[in-house]
């Protein structure tokens, strides 16, 4: 079953990403592949994750087919025009990809090319538009395509954003313009993500709850002061801190397991989203848990 | 205005060493404006060159430096002096820069500021970028703030996710260009409004280098044949 036919079952879904690495080297990143394979129902690959340059989305995502898993092809609109965007769409359709998330990608001055010229010359909210005509057998400009595309378009949300509004403002624009579904920036306040799902239920896209493990203390105190849009509650840090240093990283695997639980178990959202950033094989633990596997 | 910086001396005598004598060239606009074009910027100029070991022919400030015609005749008194020079200064924009390069087509013109954007001035020469001239403006649609220019990625509908507490996720110092639009719309008491635009990605081609335009009567009709 595809990842939209998956999500659209009520099945609650688990999506996790692979980061593609610098280089041509991809043993390291094939094992995270085949360690997923079979646990998760898509992995998403990142796009030149935080403006570093590397292996492009669509190869990886293609490798991830070659190995029997379902990918989601992360697509920023920080390095390519309209041209580039729709010509490397109708590229990914073709070579089976059928899941993309529509972002407007970190600034370069995040990344390690610094001095590269921005393209941005659409956003999320118009690149989600773009997908919707390219499906509907039209590029931007109106013309008819030979064979449309069939892509299931995503978008990202930040539940924990401050100011909110102005994001829910965008939020809307993005369900309007096509997105079929949302994962969010990593939460860890579940109350609070309940009451965004209450009024996120009211649009018809599905939920997946954005999930980071928390490694120490610090690493949640550097969120809360460095990391836009995500909020570590003060009872989470103190019990990563009351865990010691030793126990600290398993610590933070039970929350995220316990997170997962309680957002599948009360029916909070339609899956969730494990960002491992460098911890891939802390994923089928995490699963495991949680009571997935 | 067109915002204007001074060269370092250093950057600059690299492009000079070749020259001895030199007609400086300023304007009363901008340039003024900015401390870079001005009768004291020439006369601290005029100085460093001469502490360099090179002569300063004479030095004028124009009234608008990127107006060809009125330039060239206001550097009419200035023959002797300019004539004496092998190379013409430029301490304006860098449209003074080459209306300079149209007027002396025999002479070497060089430029003694970076050119950096068009700016509102908000204190004593402060300045900030509020519009890059696109071509088609929209601040109709968003509360009169751009985001095209305020927002460095340019978004049309609404902040990214790197919006932290207000700020832009590229500098601090910053304040997010769609929490800012939304802040005005809400105080217009216009949040509706904003929900409802979603604007399409903008026409291009409305920037295509060099634009010209002619507003005079006579001269559109000689455009439009
Ligand atoms: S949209 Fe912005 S950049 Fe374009 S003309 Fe208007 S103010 Fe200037
Ligand atoms: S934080 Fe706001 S101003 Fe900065 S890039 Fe994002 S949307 Fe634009």
């Amino acid at each position: 079953m595809s990842f939209k036919d998956i999500l659209n079952s009520g099945k609650f879904v688990v999506t996790a990403e692979v980061g593609p690495p610098k280089g041509t080297d991809i043993k390291e990143m094939i094992h995270h592949i085949e360690l997923l394979k079979g646990k998760v129902d898509a992995l998403n690959v990142t796009d030149n994750q935080s403006a570093v340059m590397r292996i492009c989305s669509m190869a990886v995502c293609r490798i991830c087919l070659d190995h029997g898993v379902e990918p989601i092809l992360q697509m920023t609109c920080r390095d390519r025009n309209r041209i580039g965007l729709q010509s490397d769409l109708l590229g990914a359709s073709v070579l089976n990809i059928k899941n993309v998330l529509c972002m407007t990608g970190d600034h370069v001055l995040a990344g390690d090319h610094k001095q590269a010229k921005p393209v941005y010359d659409l956003e999320s909210v118009q690149l989600l538009g773009v997908v919707n005509s390219l499906n509907n057998g039209k590029d931007m400009s109106g013309n008819d395509l030979r064979g449309a595309t069939d892509f299931f378009q995503g978008a990202v949300v930040t539940p924990e954003a401050n100011p909110l509004e102005p994001q829910l403002i965008k939020f809307e624009k993005k369900v309007k313009a096509g997105a079929k579904f949302f994962q969010s920036q990593a939460i860890y306040d579940i109350n609070r993500f309940k009451e965004f799902m209450k009024y996120a239920r009211r649009f018809p896209v599905k939920m997946l709850a954005g999930i980071v493990v928390l490694k120490s203390a610090g690493m949640a105190n550097f969120i809360n002061n460095n990391v836009p849009g995500i909020r570590v509650p003060q009872e989470l840090i103190d019990e990563l801190k009351a865990a010691g240093k030793e126990k600290a990283l398993d610590t933070g695997l039970n929350i995220a397991a316990r997170h997962i639980k309680q957002l599948k178990d009360e029916n909070i959202c339609d899956g969730v989203h494990i960002m491992a950033i460098g911890m891939e094989d802390k994923v089928p633990i995490i699963m495991e848990r949680a009571g997935l596997l | 205005m067109i915002i204007t910086k001074k060269r370092e001396l250093q950057e600059l005598m690299e492009n000079l060493k070749n020259y001895k004598s030199f007609f400086l060239i300023g304007c009363s606009e901008c340039a003024s404006l900015c401390g870079t074009g001005n009768q004291e910027a020439i006369d601290s100029l005029t100085e460093s060159l001469k502490a360099e070991g090179k002569e300063v022919t004479g030095g004028f400030v124009p009234k608008t430096g990127c107006q060809v015609l009125g330039t060239k005749v206001e550097l009419k008194p200035f023959k002797e002096a300019l004539d004496k020079s092998d190379c013409i200064l430029v301490m304006s924009c860098g449209a003074g820069t080459q209306a300079a390069v149209e007027i002396f087509e025999d002479k070497p013109v060089y430029p003694t500021n970076d050119s950096l954007f068009l700016g509102n001035m908000t204190r004593f020469q402060m300045f900030d970028e509020r519009c890059s001239l696109c071509g088609k403006c929209i601040l109709d649609k968003t509360g009169g703030i751009c985001p095209v220019t305020a927002c460095p990625k340019g978004i049309l509908n609404g902040p990214c996710g790197g919006c932290k507490d207000g700020k832009c996720e590229v500098s601090p110092d910053i304040k997010c260009a769609w929490v800012r639009i939304y802040e005005r719309m809400k105080r217009l008491d216009k949040l509706q409004e904003l929900c409802d635009t979603v604007l399409e990605a903008k026409d291009w081609s409305q920037n295509i280098k060099p634009r010209t335009l002619a507003t005079r009567p006579e001269k559109k009709e000689e455009k439009k044949k």
